[in-house]
């Protein structure tokens, strides 16, 4: 049987082969991937852009997370200087409607009750980077304004009912802000400025009026109105921290299986490696011995 | 009865065949290399015996010329093999080329420039980042630029990949004059051929011709049909004629819809060279599939990302308080006289890709308040967020989308590689059975020569003995008289 006489150049194309072999290997192990082409791992490819898109969006809403905790902290802060000044107030109201107070000293109650108003109106126009956080999405201008020119005086609230959410990125919507009305303004006996307003009429002209007693008691229903609001605010805080810790661990966890999926094997390939130049090196002891010679030789 | 002038006659005749078959054997040896050689050998052939009084005697022999050792079915499945195999080395060099824009992001913050999946995720994080505080600037200046930055990657690769398309429509058409010129060569050899050995194998006007269609089975897909008088016709893979006997038919090419077209006599025959193989046909394979699919893949994701999320910013309110033009879920449509729009408005599919831009300047005009809100709320950049997350391209969110395409993509080109691979591994093996066939082995040719020569000695000893025979005859037994 005839063979190939040309047997030589088939095995210089394996060494060919082999050398393509060492340098796809080299380049793996030097960039540390194992996928530099989609061709080498289409299914890993398309798998690799899911992972980093999630992993991504964790990263992200990591970053929002903490940007919002601060305008919610902010918020929490506030409403808590407002519980104090309405403790204080609620002190103020009790002392005066006890009937041992002179006229001049009803109408410095009205005084005092008037500088706490002023307090918590300025604590409801909070702003946190230039932005009110309690007038919905009306952002840009104040919330609260007191018109004293009337008796008792009022306090309108120029904001909207409009609720801010974040959502979280496995779909949940977290409150970002309760608007100002629903806390402050809210109608009936649940209204601080409204009763914080009569209450300042009542003892204004210094003397004690019944309309006093029935304020007081609204004054403490508001506050404890106040009080649940800010539990709102505070489950956001507590569902956002929760949801930033889920989103880390879930990112960790990504993060292990991304690389994993694309990080180069090094022991693999080293091996792989040090097998393919073997292999080189044995072509090349073949082809420098069945490369020379023919029968010519030895006519 | 036979004479001793007969014999020496036959003797002599022997050594002219001896020495012609040499000459056979230097001509292989001097050929071994020569690409498209095929090894000959030569043609001993018995002299017609003499009959002489009832009793043959045999008249020697002689050597009337060289076959060449060929088999014209491995030739003509070799051709075929090559067609397909060079097919697809070429569109393997070609998507090689096209898969590079589109490389695996290793996820390391360095190495995620340019890459469009990652562009679309910080598009939508930078979106949903605004949602913690719709009136930052800062934020809304980062929507602004990871939008830049997604439409100028989509656009970019889009460009590239219709630069690839048109640098491969040069090549295929460079191949058009290749063909011509081998076409037309054919068409002479077969002239010769006809006319020199119309019965028998041509020999080296053979391999040539046989150099010429392995050569231009690299090229274009084409069959080829024996004709009486050793003659050859080629056609296309659809029967187009390219060669009948001595005549070739060009190949021409002409513009039309933006590439070329290639035409046989006036017939556009490019879908069937498309399909049929060859260089051509894998840089035309390329050139109006596989560019085109992945184009049309990114003018989706482009015209849906870009009207989607322009549609839903056009409906909201901005941090000036405009309104923009749009209609929201709700059906309330917005008061403001320009539409607020993010990226260049794309009016039709194709060709997206390529126009995505940001035309949206003034990083105060994204809509992050829904119609009718105050300029603090964020419900309409969280709709805009969400659609992230919402089967909004062809069926699949972006990134899925994206993803899919990457994935068929990295498939496509690892088929055509596990193709090539095999394809030239069968062209090999074919190649290989060739040469065992009609290649010069220089061993053979050693052992031949050395019989040959050997042969020659044994008939100039033979011819010495008759001349010694002869010279007894003539001096009758008188030994010196003539030597």
């Amino acid at each position: 049987m005839r063979v190939n006489p040309f047997y030589v150049s088939n095995l210089a194309a394996s060494l060919d082969q082999t050398q393509s072999t060492e340098a796809q290997l080299s380049n793996e192990l030097s960039s540390g991937v194992s996928i530099t082409s989609l061709s080498s791992n289409p299914v890993a490819a398309g798998e690799n852009v899911l992972l980093l898109n999630q992993i991504q969006r964790d990263d992200s809403f990591t970053q929002s997370s903490s940007l919002v905790q601060g305008q919610l902290q902010v918020a929490d802060s506030a409403l808590g200087s407002v519980v104090s000044q309405l403790t204080q107030a609620i002190s103020l109201a009790t002392s005066a409607s006890n009937g041992t107070l002179n006229s001049s000293q009803l109408q410095a109650v009205s005084t005092q009750l008037a500088g706490i108003r002023d307090e918590i109106t300025s604590l409801a126009n909070t702003s946190y980077q230039g932005q009110f956080i309690f007038g919905g999405s009306q952002t840009t201008t104040a919330p609260f304004a007191t018109d004293t020119s009337t008796s008792p005086a009022s306090t309108t609230y120029n904001g909207d009912e409009n609720v801010n959410y974040l959502q979280t990125p496995n779909g949940q919507s977290v409150q970002l802000n309760v608007p100002g009305d629903q806390i402050f303004t809210t109608s009936g006996s649940n209204s601080v400025f409204q009763t914080l307003n009569s209450l300042i009429n009542d003892y204004s002209s210094g003397s004690s009026v019944q309309s006093a007693v029935v304020d007081l008691q609204s004054l403490n229903t508001a506050m404890n109105y106040v009080s649940q609001q800010r539990v709102a605010i505070d489950n956001s805080l507590t569902r956002l921290t929760a949801a930033s810790d889920a989103v880390t661990v879930e990112q960790t966890q990504l993060t292990t299986a991304q690389t994993n999926l694309m990080q180069a094997d090094l022991a693999g390939l080293s091996t792989k490696l040090s097998l393919a130049e073997s292999q080189q090196t044995a072509l090349e002891a073949v082809i420098s011995q069945l490369g020379s010679g023919s029968l010519f030789e030895k006519l | 009865m036979g004479t001793i002038n007969s014999a020496l006659n036959l003797i002599s005749s022997a050594l002219d065949a001896d020495q012609a078959a040499l000459n056979v054997v230097s001509n292989n040896v001097a050929n071994a290399d020569t690409t498209g050689y095929t090894r000959e050998i030569p043609n001993f052939q018995e002299a017609p015996p003499t009959e002489i009084n009832g009793v043959a005697y045999g008249m020697g022999a002689t050597v009337t010329g060289a076959t060449s050792v060929r088999d014209r079915v491995l030739e003509q499945r070799l051709s075929q093999q090559q067609q397909l195999s060079s097919a697809s080395s070429t569109r393997l060099t070609a998507l090689d080329t096209l898969q590079a824009l589109f490389t695996p992001d290793s996820g390391s913050s360095t190495s995620t420039a340019g890459d469009i999946g990652s562009d679309l995720t910080s598009f939508f994080n930078s979106v949903s980042s605004l949602e913690s505080n719709p009136t930052n600037n800062a934020l809304r200046q980062d929507v602004l630029s990871t939008a830049s930055t997604l439409a100028g990657d989509i656009s970019n690769a889009a460009a590239s990949l219709s630069t690839q398309q048109s640098a491969l429509d040069q090549e295929a058409t460079g191949i058009a004059s290749q063909v011509n010129a081998l076409t037309s060569a054919i068409a002479q050899l077969n002239q010769q051929i006809q006319s020199r050995s119309p019965t028998a194998d041509a020999g080296i006007l053979e391999d040539q011709r046989q150099q010429d269609i392995s050569q231009l089975s690299r090229l274009i897909g084409i069959n080829q049909v024996t004709t009486e008088n050793n003659g050859l016709s080629i056609t296309t893979t659809s029967g187009q004629l390219l060669v009948s006997q001595s005549t070739s038919y060009q190949l021409t090419t002409g513009k039309s819809g933006g590439v070329n077209h290639f035409y046989i006599g006036g017939t556009d025959v490019t879908t069937e060279l498309t399909t049929g193989g060859g260089e051509l046909g894998g840089y035309l394979t390329v050139r109006d599939q596989d560019i085109p699919n992945a184009t049309a893949s990114l003018d989706q994701l482009a015209y849906s990302v870009s009207t989607q999320v322009n549609a839903l910013n056009n409906a909201g309110t901005d941090l000036n308080g405009e309104e923009g033009t749009g209609t929201n879920s709700s059906g309330v449509t917005g008061t403001g006289t320009t539409p607020l729009y993010i990226f260049n408005q794309p009016t039709q599919v194709s060709g997206s890709a390529l126009a995505m831009s940001v035309v949206m300047t003034d990083p105060n005009e994204i809509a992050a308040a829904a119609l009718g809100s105050g300029t603090g709320d964020n419900s309409n950049v969280l709709s805009v967020a969400t659609f992230a997350t919402q089967a909004t391209v062809n069926g699949l969110t972006p990134s899925n989308y994206y993803s899919q395409f990457v994935s068929q993509l990295g498939s496509t080109i690892s088929r055509v590689q596990t193709e090539s691979t095999s394809q030239s591994a069968s062209v090999t093996q074919l190649q290989s059975q060739i040469d065992s066939l009609s290649g010069v082995n220089l061993n053979d040719e050693a052992s031949s020569m050395q019989r040959y020569e050997r042969a020659y000695q044994a008939a100039s000893e033979v011819f010495t003995i008759l001349n010694q025979v002869m010279a007894s005859a003539l001096n009758l037994g008188v030994q010196t008289a003539v030597a």
